[in-house]
């Protein structure tokens, strides 16, 4: 099987996937109690109560509602945010991209540090790099991500004033456009070199924050995996070439023992997008994760469902990705399948 | 009404603490923090070409942000529209700051000034009829709103109609419906309002409110219109009015922008508004103390957490007009009751087991803990501040032993009781029904108190809920600036919470109660007024349907730097006009 009819099959599969999540977002969301509760009030009456249910159609039969709904979502009506005072839809973007542009951020400095110490302490095993390395990714696990935040604020927002807290200055937010809700992006697209360092300032402390926990993660994967591979037969056979040590790590041993850790750090983009939530409250981002915890806590459904839906879909696709990048990284998958 | 923030123990003072050593040793001088991030080292922005080279906010003199005023906010508004926004609700910040009403409260405290009105309607000028049912407003000539628009009487009457119109059940249209029987507006400079009886809270309670804020017609129009039952989507989250501020832009998560409106009828505001929007109250305290933010929304609990440090004030003023309320629930469905309670229906119908919980109470412990001392006991229901109250006015104090002898007396000592209180999660409201718990617990093992803590939008679907399937609750009181809206709420007995709770299952004389407050409310005549509400005051002490844990005092934390800081509780929260600030 080629790899293009290995990634359509999976496309084919991708919306009954969608369609099945959909349902169980609806039902469990329901379950969880009625999407009233933002609304109400002590002062109102029963009537009062059925005036509301009336204007946002929850008078309407379950199957109704999930229908209006469901078709909602595919042609872009999300209903309307009780906690952000304005339609989902028109919202989610501009915290999409908070969101993401945070969780990619973290992403990179996750995988890049997470990649670096796990390859500089699985080429060193047990000597001093290795043992420094471990500390760090066994702290970067333990360290809860509201304490390393509140921590980084302290010290470089309070105290020593270097670092902004939110997502960027007021007035160089209102200097340029918006047209992407990715500030970098935008900065650049603008050619506003003060735009864009001021979105990078911005992003620096919750990235390294939210990304710290994962690096561990990536950086004990990383060097597990290399030192198992470098005592593989075919790396020895490498150096019995007469290869340079360098060239056997980088050609022979890391290749093959990223497979395992692209599994995790696929896995990892998942837990970083969730991982916002705490994030973005500390450190005052206006991203998805907080909204969603807002509205968690008073009862906006129509926000829980637009965000569930998007993770969901969201994790499905990363997965995908993942899925083929197993495939171009090691042929067997295809075959197997 | 919202409660201001969480009280959740925080580790933040440890960390200072412990991370002040390390910031000292980086920084060598630990508090020259004034500017905090958005400052530079020489405390001035450098610019260049009209764009900001500095990526944080700039400087001057060592304050922050010299031409806008920032106010650390903790929740988002739901609506900006006055015919939409619920009382106590984020929104009242904003509709304070961007429109105007007929007449205003007084920095001072509850004295009315006139606000679009020229005059303050009075007996003694002519503008209340004698039988105290019309009220005229002169209205101020040649005021436009933020577009230009002209505003006269006729606009006047078209926004209270309009409120009226749109009839939305989560406004407080009610104060408007209940009393106003029409309006006219005779001509441009007239606006006269009829009511259906005659209110002496009419002005405190009714016109100074968000809900009797004005707009143009030709602002609405030109938007949207009015539609009975429906919001107006585009002026909830785009205000128009004729206040000192001039809405600019809301940033969904992170902040609301404003601007000095200088065609202001009145004195303009000295500075740009900005309101971040910061949840987290541990944030709001690093950036108060950071120079990033003004003022920031305070909570009593993390006063601690800001006294004494560098370049902050902790402001203390009167008492605010919200105190902190156990519901005692003489009207719930006993069947409907979570399974662990064993209480008969008719248990609070007996007043000797209310007094008892009340007796019972810890006050010392909520109000010197949880209120961190920045709170006092309350009588029935006459806030410190509301025409009526009076220290000499009685106000339960534990007494474990009295509370004791009316239980056994009662009969339900030797038995015992378990019974559920119900209260949102994370803030003070826990934190009275925990002290409620060790209280009735520790005076009797017999006696079991499930607390029932809950996000807050579970709270607000059982809250609303008729009958309440709950026989106790916490929140706080809706502020009002008259007794009346304290009395006609919460002890009438076919009042809102009257009905609700079944009052007249259990006051010894129901009928006396109504007719006192009913009659209090008619006549104008303030000496009168306090006398029945004294009297009034002193019955309720012997047949209590609430157990009121304490009044906070307003608190507010804020940079020295802010000049002219004053703070209303009469006004919404946070208490502030921010026209009024300056900084330097």
């Amino acid at each position: 099987m080629q790899i293009r009819d290995y990634v359509l099959r999976r496309l084919m599969v991708l919306p009954v996937l969608i369609i099945g999540t959909s349902l169980i977002v609806f039902t469990l969301t329901r379950v969880g109690g009625s999407p009233i509760a933002i609304y109400l009030s002590h002062e109102m009456t029963p009537e009062e109560v059925a005036e509301i249910e009336e204007r946002y159609g929850l008078d309407e039969p379950l199957p109704v509602q999930y229908l209006t709904w469901a078709g909602g979502m595919l042609t872009g009506d999300w209903g309307w945010s009780g906690v952000a005072a304005a339609p989902v839809r028109q919202v989610f973007p501009n915290k999409l991209g908070a969101t993401l542009e945070l969780a990619v951020a973290a992403g990179i400095v996750a995988v890049a540090m997470g990649i670096g110490l796990g390859t500089y302490g699985g080429s060193r095993r047990d000597r001093l790099p290795d043992h420094l390395t471990r500390v760090f990714s066994i702290s970067g696990a333990a360290m809860p991500i509201f304490w390393f935040g509140i921590l980084l604020l302290i010290v470089f927002w309070v105290g020593l004033g270097w670092a902004p807290i939110g997502r960027s200055n007021a007035d160089v937010f209102s200097s340029i456009t918006h047209p992407t809700g990715l500030y970098i992006i935008d900065a650049l697209l603008a050619g506003n070199w003060t735009a864009l360092v001021d979105a990078i300032w911005h992003l620096l402390l919750p990235a390294v924050t939210l990304g710290f926990g994962t690096t561990a993660l990536i950086a004990r994967m990383m060097r597990s995996s290399l030192v198992e591979t470098l005592s593989e037969e075919y790396v020895d056979a490498a150096r019995a070439k007469g290869l340079p040590e360098k060239l056997v790590l980088r050609r022979h041993a890391r290749r093959n023992a990223l497979i395992p850790t692209v599994t995790v750090i696929g896995l990892s983009f998942g837990f970083l997008l969730q991982g916002t939530v705490v994030v973005e409250i500390i450190f005052r981002w206006p991203g998805l994760g907080r909204w969603m915890a807002d509205a968690v806590l008073r009862g906006d459904q129509a926000t829980i469902m637009a965000y569930v839906m998007f993770t969901s879909v969201l994790f499905l696709l990363v997965n995908l990705a993942v899925d083929v990048m197993y495939a171009y990284l090691d042929r067997r998958v295809v075959l197997g399948s | 009404m919202k409660l201001r923030s969480n009280v959740n123990a925080r580790p933040l003072s440890v960390t200072l603490v412990v991370l002040a050593m390390v910031v000292a040793a980086c920084t060598g001088d630990t508090t020259d923090t004034t500017g905090g991030a958005d400052t530079t080292d020489g405390g001035e922005a450098t610019t260049t070409t009209g764009e900001t080279t500095d990526t944080t906010a700039p400087t001057t003199g060592g304050v922050s942000n010299p031409d806008t005023f920032v106010h650390a906010a903790d929740d988002e508004p739901t609506s900006l529209d006055p015919a939409q926004v619920e009382a106590g609700e984020g929104g009242e910040t904003v509709i304070l700051q961007v429109f105007d009403r007929l007449v205003e409260f007084s920095p001072e405290g509850p004295d009315l000034v006139p606000g679009l009105a020229e005059e303050v309607p009075s007996a003694d000028n002519g503008l209340i009829s004698a039988d105290g049912l019309t009220y005229t407003f002169p209205i101020r000539a040649g005021v436009v709103d933020h577009l230009g628009n002209p505003v006269d009487a006729t606009d006047v009457r078209f926004s209270w109609d309009r409120v009226l119109t749109m009839d939305l059940p989560e406004s407080n249209v009610g104060l408007l419906a209940d009393n106003v029987a029409s309006t006219e507006a005779p001509d441009a400079e007239t606006f006269v309002v009829t009511l259906n009886q005659p209110n002496a809270a009419f002005l405190n309670s009714v016109v100074t409110q968000s809900v009797a804020s004005i707009m143009s017609e030709e602002f609405v129009e030109a938007n949207g219109g009015v539609a009975a039952g429906q919001p107006n989507e585009f002026i909830a989250t785009n205000p128009v009015g004729t206040g000192p501020y001039v809405f600019e832009a809301w940033n969904r998560g992170e902040n609301m922008l404003f601007t000095v409106n200088e065609d202001y009828w009145g004195t303009p505001a000295n500075l740009d508004l900005r309101i971040e929007i910061v949840p987290d109250p541990d944030v709001r305290v690093l950036g108060v103390r950071a120079g990033d933010y003004d003022t920031i929304e305070t909570d009593p609990s993390f006063v601690g957490e800001v006294e004494g440090a560098e370049g902050v004030t902790v402001f203390q003023g009167e008492f605010l007009l919200e105190p902190i309320h156990i519901g005692l629930n003489l009207n719930f469905p006993a069947d409907q009751l979570p399974d662990t309670d064993t209480i008969p229906a008719d248990f609070f119908n007996d007043p000797r087991i209310r007094q008892a919980f009340n007796y019972a109470f810890d006050y010392n412990a909520f109000i010197n803990g949880a209120l961190g001392g920045f709170g006092a006991p309350t009588p029935f229901y006459l806030p410190q501040g509301v025409l009526g109250y009076s220290e000499d006015l009685p106000v339960y104090e534990q007494d474990l032993a009295s509370a004791e002898e009316l239980f056994r007396e009662a009969g339900v000592w030797d038995e015992g009781f378990t019974i559920s209180v119900i209260a949102e999660q994370a803030n003070l409201f826990e934190v009275a029904a925990l002290v409620l718990k060790d209280s009735l617990e520790g005076l009797n093992p017999n006696f079991s108190v499930q607390v029932l803590a809950v996000a807050e939008a579970q709270f607000d679907e059982a809250f609303a809920s008729d009958p309440l399937p709950y026989a106790m609750w916490v929140k706080n009181a809706d502020p009002f600036a008259d007794p009346h809206a304290f009395m006609n709420e919460y002890i009438h007995p076919d009042g809102n919470w009257g009905q609700v709770h079944g009052f007249r299952n259990g006051y010894q004389d129901a009928d006396q109660i109504a007719s006192m407050i009913d009659e209090a409310s008619i006549i104008t005549d303030p000496d009168e007024r306090e006398a029945i509400y004294q009297e009034l005051s002193a019955l309720l002490y012997e047949d209590p349907m609430w157990i009121i844990a304490g009044n906070e005092v307003a608190v507010m934390a804020h940079r020295d730097w802010v000049q002219g800081f004053v703070m209303n509780p009469l006004w919404p929260r946070p208490s502030l006009k921010f026209a009024l600030f300056d900084k330097g």
